[in-house]
């Protein structure tokens, strides 16, 4: 049986559904018994999906344009 | 290769005993016909390990094979170790001890033989679990090299970089000589002057010993279409790949008293083989045959004969480079598995830094893996002196530069001129864009060296606490909301994610950004940011359970929802 550590090792390839069949049995077998993974897993999972679909860094899509004219200004500019 | 070399030997016999061992006859002997004392060698091995009568049934080898192929991501030789009946995988002390040493070997440790122990499995099954992983490997790195196509490059973690290697062994208690007058025990005394520890601690299974040594002497020793230099080489690059230092400091040794390199040569070797003394054909040689090694492959990295045949190799030396590297992968397997300790004096302990070495040259320099840029024609027109045309790859791109940035540099004041100033130095040097990566790759790293560049001069937001050697352990372990986006409105989200993202130290910081808010692949990112895939991943991971340990005081179910 697999241990906290063994599966946090492993955990990264879980996440990414890049483990092999086997090992993956391995884990989950881990995590019906183990809540605290559970909690790590469920939670980390949520954190991407945040993180992922929070627009916290993203471009305001009328700022585009902007950019462009500004940036092919410049270029013309130099030539 | 394969395929020619498969359809020109059609008149290969087959050996019953391998036909037994595997239930149809395997190509990769078949492939290996224009060797024939390497077929011996292998034949060998096979009938020792897995034909003999012995304690570990055939049914629990086979287990092992398949966890070995399964781990390697290596198609063809699961397909050749077939089904097995459930049953024989609920093995799960010894196929996970198994797992950890094909995919870990390097990390298997003293402890891990002993929770084996303490399972009921003794000294005398757990060599024969080793030796036939060892065997494991070597058919996964001869198919490697014979059946490229057949690789699925399923990528795997390595433990991070920080995290130290157990070395202490011998893990098996019974250690013997072979006897005087055995075949080994000559071939041994002759190659070596003394019997080496990595056999001494096989004492349980003699006729182990017998058969490793005939294959040492079968593939090693015979002068056939690569010079025993060059084959030494192999296996000192190979080991040094699978930071085996007790198979590098006896390569090491053997290469320095047959008048190969020298020891501080070896050295060398093993760090970056690019910028060592020997031969140029060499260096591509060691180059391609370390990315066969176990842990190589992990990096997503693929065996390249044509390199091989470009430099000169004729196509018998490239089989007889695979065999080699194939050996290395058995006996370093062997060493890792049983712990084996070193004859001669270390030089140096190799340690998970030696995977990430600073040549350029180890690192993915493309991302070639998407052959298709859908930039490349508008790159073209650029190059060829339509300045207009870069337009468009402002347009394109202007979004994930900006992200880039601000997630990096963290002042949104700042962001769009910087965003204009990264569009203007790729302008300047697209010249000099050779197209090895796709243009956007290139461009992110422009904007990730040039955010770096600008935050050298900032003070940082108090970093979160970071400790490298003991690595990052989660300490939140409340469970979260079921639906935590619904605690909070939209705009408070986000400015906590952004909080949280700028937090973060900036290596882990600008890997989160490229991984899961640009949503680049694992393979972009890597080229972008100049880091091997495994550290890529080692990073993302450290980065994410640190969001998350920053974001849990928001998001944990309360108690209402609990009831």
């Amino acid at each position: 049986m697999l241990t906290c550590a063994d599966f946090l090792a492993e955990f990264g390839d879980y996440l990414e559904d890049a483990v092999s069949s086997n090992l993956r049995a391995e884990l989950e077998a881990h995590l019906h018994e183990c809540k605290t993974c559970q909690v790590i897993v469920d939670s980390t999972r949520k954190t991407i999906r945040i993180v992922t679909d929070s627009g916290c860094f993203a471009l305001p899509a009328d700022k585009v344009d902007l950019i462009v004219r500004d940036v092919m200004s410049r270029i013309r500019k130099k030539r | 290769m394969s395929e020619n070399l498969v359809a020109a030997n059609e008149s290969f016999q087959h050996d019953p005993d391998s036909t037994g061992a595997h239930g149809f006859p395997p190509d990769i002997l078949r492939a290996q016909s224009a060797l024939p004392s390497a077929i011996d060698a292998e034949r060998r091995l096979v009938g020792a390990i897995l034909l003999c009568e012995s304690r570990l049934t055939r049914l629990r080898k086979l287990a092992i094979l398949r966890c070995v192929s399964e781990i390697g991501g290596n198609e063809h030789c699961r397909d050749l170790h077939g089904q097995l009946p459930d049953e024989s995988l609920d093995d799960y002390a010894l196929l996970g001890f198994v797992a950890k040493l094909a995919r870990h070997a390097p990390w298997v440790s003293a402890s891990d033989v002993a929770a084996l122990r303490s399972a009921g499995v003794d000294d005398e099954l757990i060599l024969e679990a080793v030796a036939t992983a060892a065997l494991g490997q070597m058919f996964c790195t001869l198919a490697n090299g014979f059946f490229p196509s057949d690789v699925s490059r399923a990528v795997s973690s390595l433990p991070d970089p920080g995290d130290l290697l157990e070395t202490a062994g011998p893990y098996l208690g019974s250690r013997a000589r072979p006897a005087e007058k055995s075949q080994s025990y000559a071939f041994l005394k002759e190659e070596y002057g003394f019997i080496p520890n990595l056999y001494i601690v096989q004492g349980l299974r003699p006729d182990l010993v017998e058969a490793e040594t005939y294959a040492v002497e079968r593939i090693m020793r015979r002068e056939t279409v690569l010079s025993r230099i060059q084959k030494e080489y192999i296996l000192l690059a190979v080991s040094a790949g699978n930071l085996n230092t007790y198979c590098v400091s006896m390569g090491a040794q053997i290469i320095s008293i047959l008048g190969g390199a020298s020891l501080e040569e070896c050295d060398q070797i093993c760090e970056d083989p690019h910028q060592s003394q020997i031969p140029s054909g060499d260096k591509v040689l060691l180059h391609e045959t370390r990315k066969l090694a176990a842990l190589s492959q992990q990096l997503g990295r693929c065996f390249a004969a044509e390199q091989l045949q470009a430099s000169g190799f004729t196509e018998s030396q490239i089989i007889e480079a695979v065999v080699v590297s194939s050996l290395a992968n058995f006996l370093n397997t062997l060493q890792a598995g049983l712990g084996a300790v070193p004859d001669f004096p270390v030089r140096r302990v190799l340690s998970t830094k030696d995977l990430y070495p600073a040549s350029g040259n180890s690192r993915p320099i493309s991302d070639a893996a998407v052959p298709e840029d859908p930039d490349a024609e508008v790159v073209r027109r650029v190059q060829a002196g339509d300045v207009e045309a870069f337009e468009e790859l402002v347009r394109r791109h202007s979004r994930r530069v900006f992200g880039t940035l601000a997630g990096l540099i963290g002042n949104m004041d700042d962001v769009p001129d910087v965003t204009q100033d990264v569009f203007l130095k790729a302008f300047e040097h697209i010249g000099s864009f050779q197209a090895r990566s796709k243009f956007s790759t290139w461009l992110t790293s422009i904007a990730v060296n040039t955010g770096r560049q600008l935050l050298r001069d900032r003070k940082p937001l108090e970093p979160l606490e970071e400790d490298e050697d003991e690595g990052f352990r989660p300490r939140q372990i409340q469970s979260w909301a079921k639906n935590p986006e619904q605690l909070l409105a939209a705009s408070q989200r986000d400015e906590l994610v952004r909080i949280a993202v700028l937090r973060l130290p900036e290596k882990y910081r600008v890997v989160v950004l490229l991984r899961d808010i640009q949503q680049l692949s694992t393979e972009e990112a890597a080229a972008a940011l100049d880091l091997s895939i495994p550290a890529l991943k080692a990073r993302l991971l450290r980065g994410r359970l640190m969001l998350r340990e920053s974001l849990a005081e928001h998001f944990v179910r309360s108690r209402n929802q609990e009831s």
